[in-house]
């Protein structure tokens, strides 16, 4: 495996077209190094890089479960684990894209608008 | 299915490969990028041997991540004598003279301005002051509103000297660089400030004979 290769699947892993995005997103969140998430994955490190540039698994339960399939069946990576990462990194989106947004969830530690006459809440 | 070996493929290979990206297959690509980039981008050191090896591996990306983004851009039934590799090597081609060519654009806008900025500093210009960039701005706005000038009238030209009519034409295409006039009126030698005075002396001059010229012509009318 060249550097080369590593380097382009490394930077191809910030889109999240690809499967890389959702492995970056799952190491940091177990503050894992790639010898870590290789073990995690039951494989070796230099699998990494051709794992990351799959095409992300599809959010429908049954393409997910299919393409999960596919990248397990080539690869002989642990698929709970590959499942877990993915989901993981799905829900790690969603919360950065909700408090991007300014809504959903974090707004329950915003302080509440002015709006006509109802007042700051004092609590 | 195996992992494909990079450099190995063939073109039955590329239409696998590619009509698995169209079907979905997240595999895919990642076989592409497994089996072409390395090729590819030795392909384009090869042939550009000059440029940086990493412009050569970012064209070479571009065009792969380019036809696993978009597969429907490769047409097998219509590149019949371009294998995907082919394909590729034109596609990588173009986006290497694109980021050539981005690079150059870069690098003048950078150069422009750096001249401005250093344009207030004496003497940066070689001590002509015509050289300094907002002055040139400055003269191309004034040029733009500024109406072209008449001929020479006979009566005018029949009395200059032959530097003296190379001075008027070259103030009619515009010529601002006082070095320029400097040279042809032979004053190089002569410090800058005096190379100045001299060469205004001297357009002030012509342009002053060339309006006499010019209202005694119009009186001939």
């Amino acid at each position: 495996m060249t550097r080369r290769i590593d380097q382009f699947a490394r930077t191809a892993s910030s889109d999240p077209f690809f499967l890389g995005s959702a492995l970056a997103d799952y190491a940091a969140s177990e503050h894992l190094d790639d010898a870590g998430m290789a073990s995690a994955l039951g494989c070796n490190e230099e699998l990494l890089t051709p794992l990351r540039l799959c095409r992300r698994p599809r959010p429908e339960p049954a393409l997910f479960r299919a393409d999960i399939k596919a990248i397990v069946e080539r690869f002989a990576v642990n698929a709970d684990r590959l499942s877990e990462a993915v989901r993981r990194s799905d829900a790690l989106r969603r919360i950065r894209g909700t408090a991007a947004q300014g809504d959903g969830m974090l707004m329950a530690a915003r302080d509440r608008e002015r709006n006509g006459d109802e007042t700051e809440s004092t609590s | 299915m195996a992992p494909l070996q990079s450099g190995t493929l063939t073109l039955p290979d590329g239409r696998n490969v590619h009509a698995r990206l169209l079907a979905g297959d997240p595999v895919a690509p990642s076989d592409l990028a497994m089996t072409y980039f390395e090729p590819l981008t030795a392909w384009l050191e090869a042939l550009y041997p000059r440029l940086h090896p990493h412009e050569c591996a970012t064209a070479a990306g571009d065009a792969i991540l380019a036809v696993i983004k978009n597969p429907q851009s490769y047409k097998p039934e219509r590149q019949r004598r371009e294998s995907l590799l082919g394909y590729l090597r034109m596609s990588a081609k173009a986006r290497l003279g694109n980021l050539q060519r981005a690079e150059r654009r870069h690098s003048t806008r950078r150069a422009s301005l750096d001249a401005v900025a250093l344009s207030p500093v004496m003497g940066k210009y070689l001590g002509d002051e015509d050289a300094d960039p907002a002055r040139i701005v400055e003269h191309q706005e004034e040029e733009s509103a500024a109406p072209a000038p008449a001929p020479l009238p006979d009566s005018l030209r029949t009395t200059l000297s032959s530097v003296e009519i190379e001075m008027l034409r070259l103030m009619d295409m515009k010529e601002r660089r006082t070095i320029v006039f400097a040279r042809l009126l032979g004053i190089v030698d002569q410090p800058v400030a005096e190379q100045r005075r001299a060469v205004k002396r001297a357009k002030d001059r012509l342009h002053k004979r060339r309006r006499r010229a010019g209202d005694a012509h119009d009186q001939e009318d």
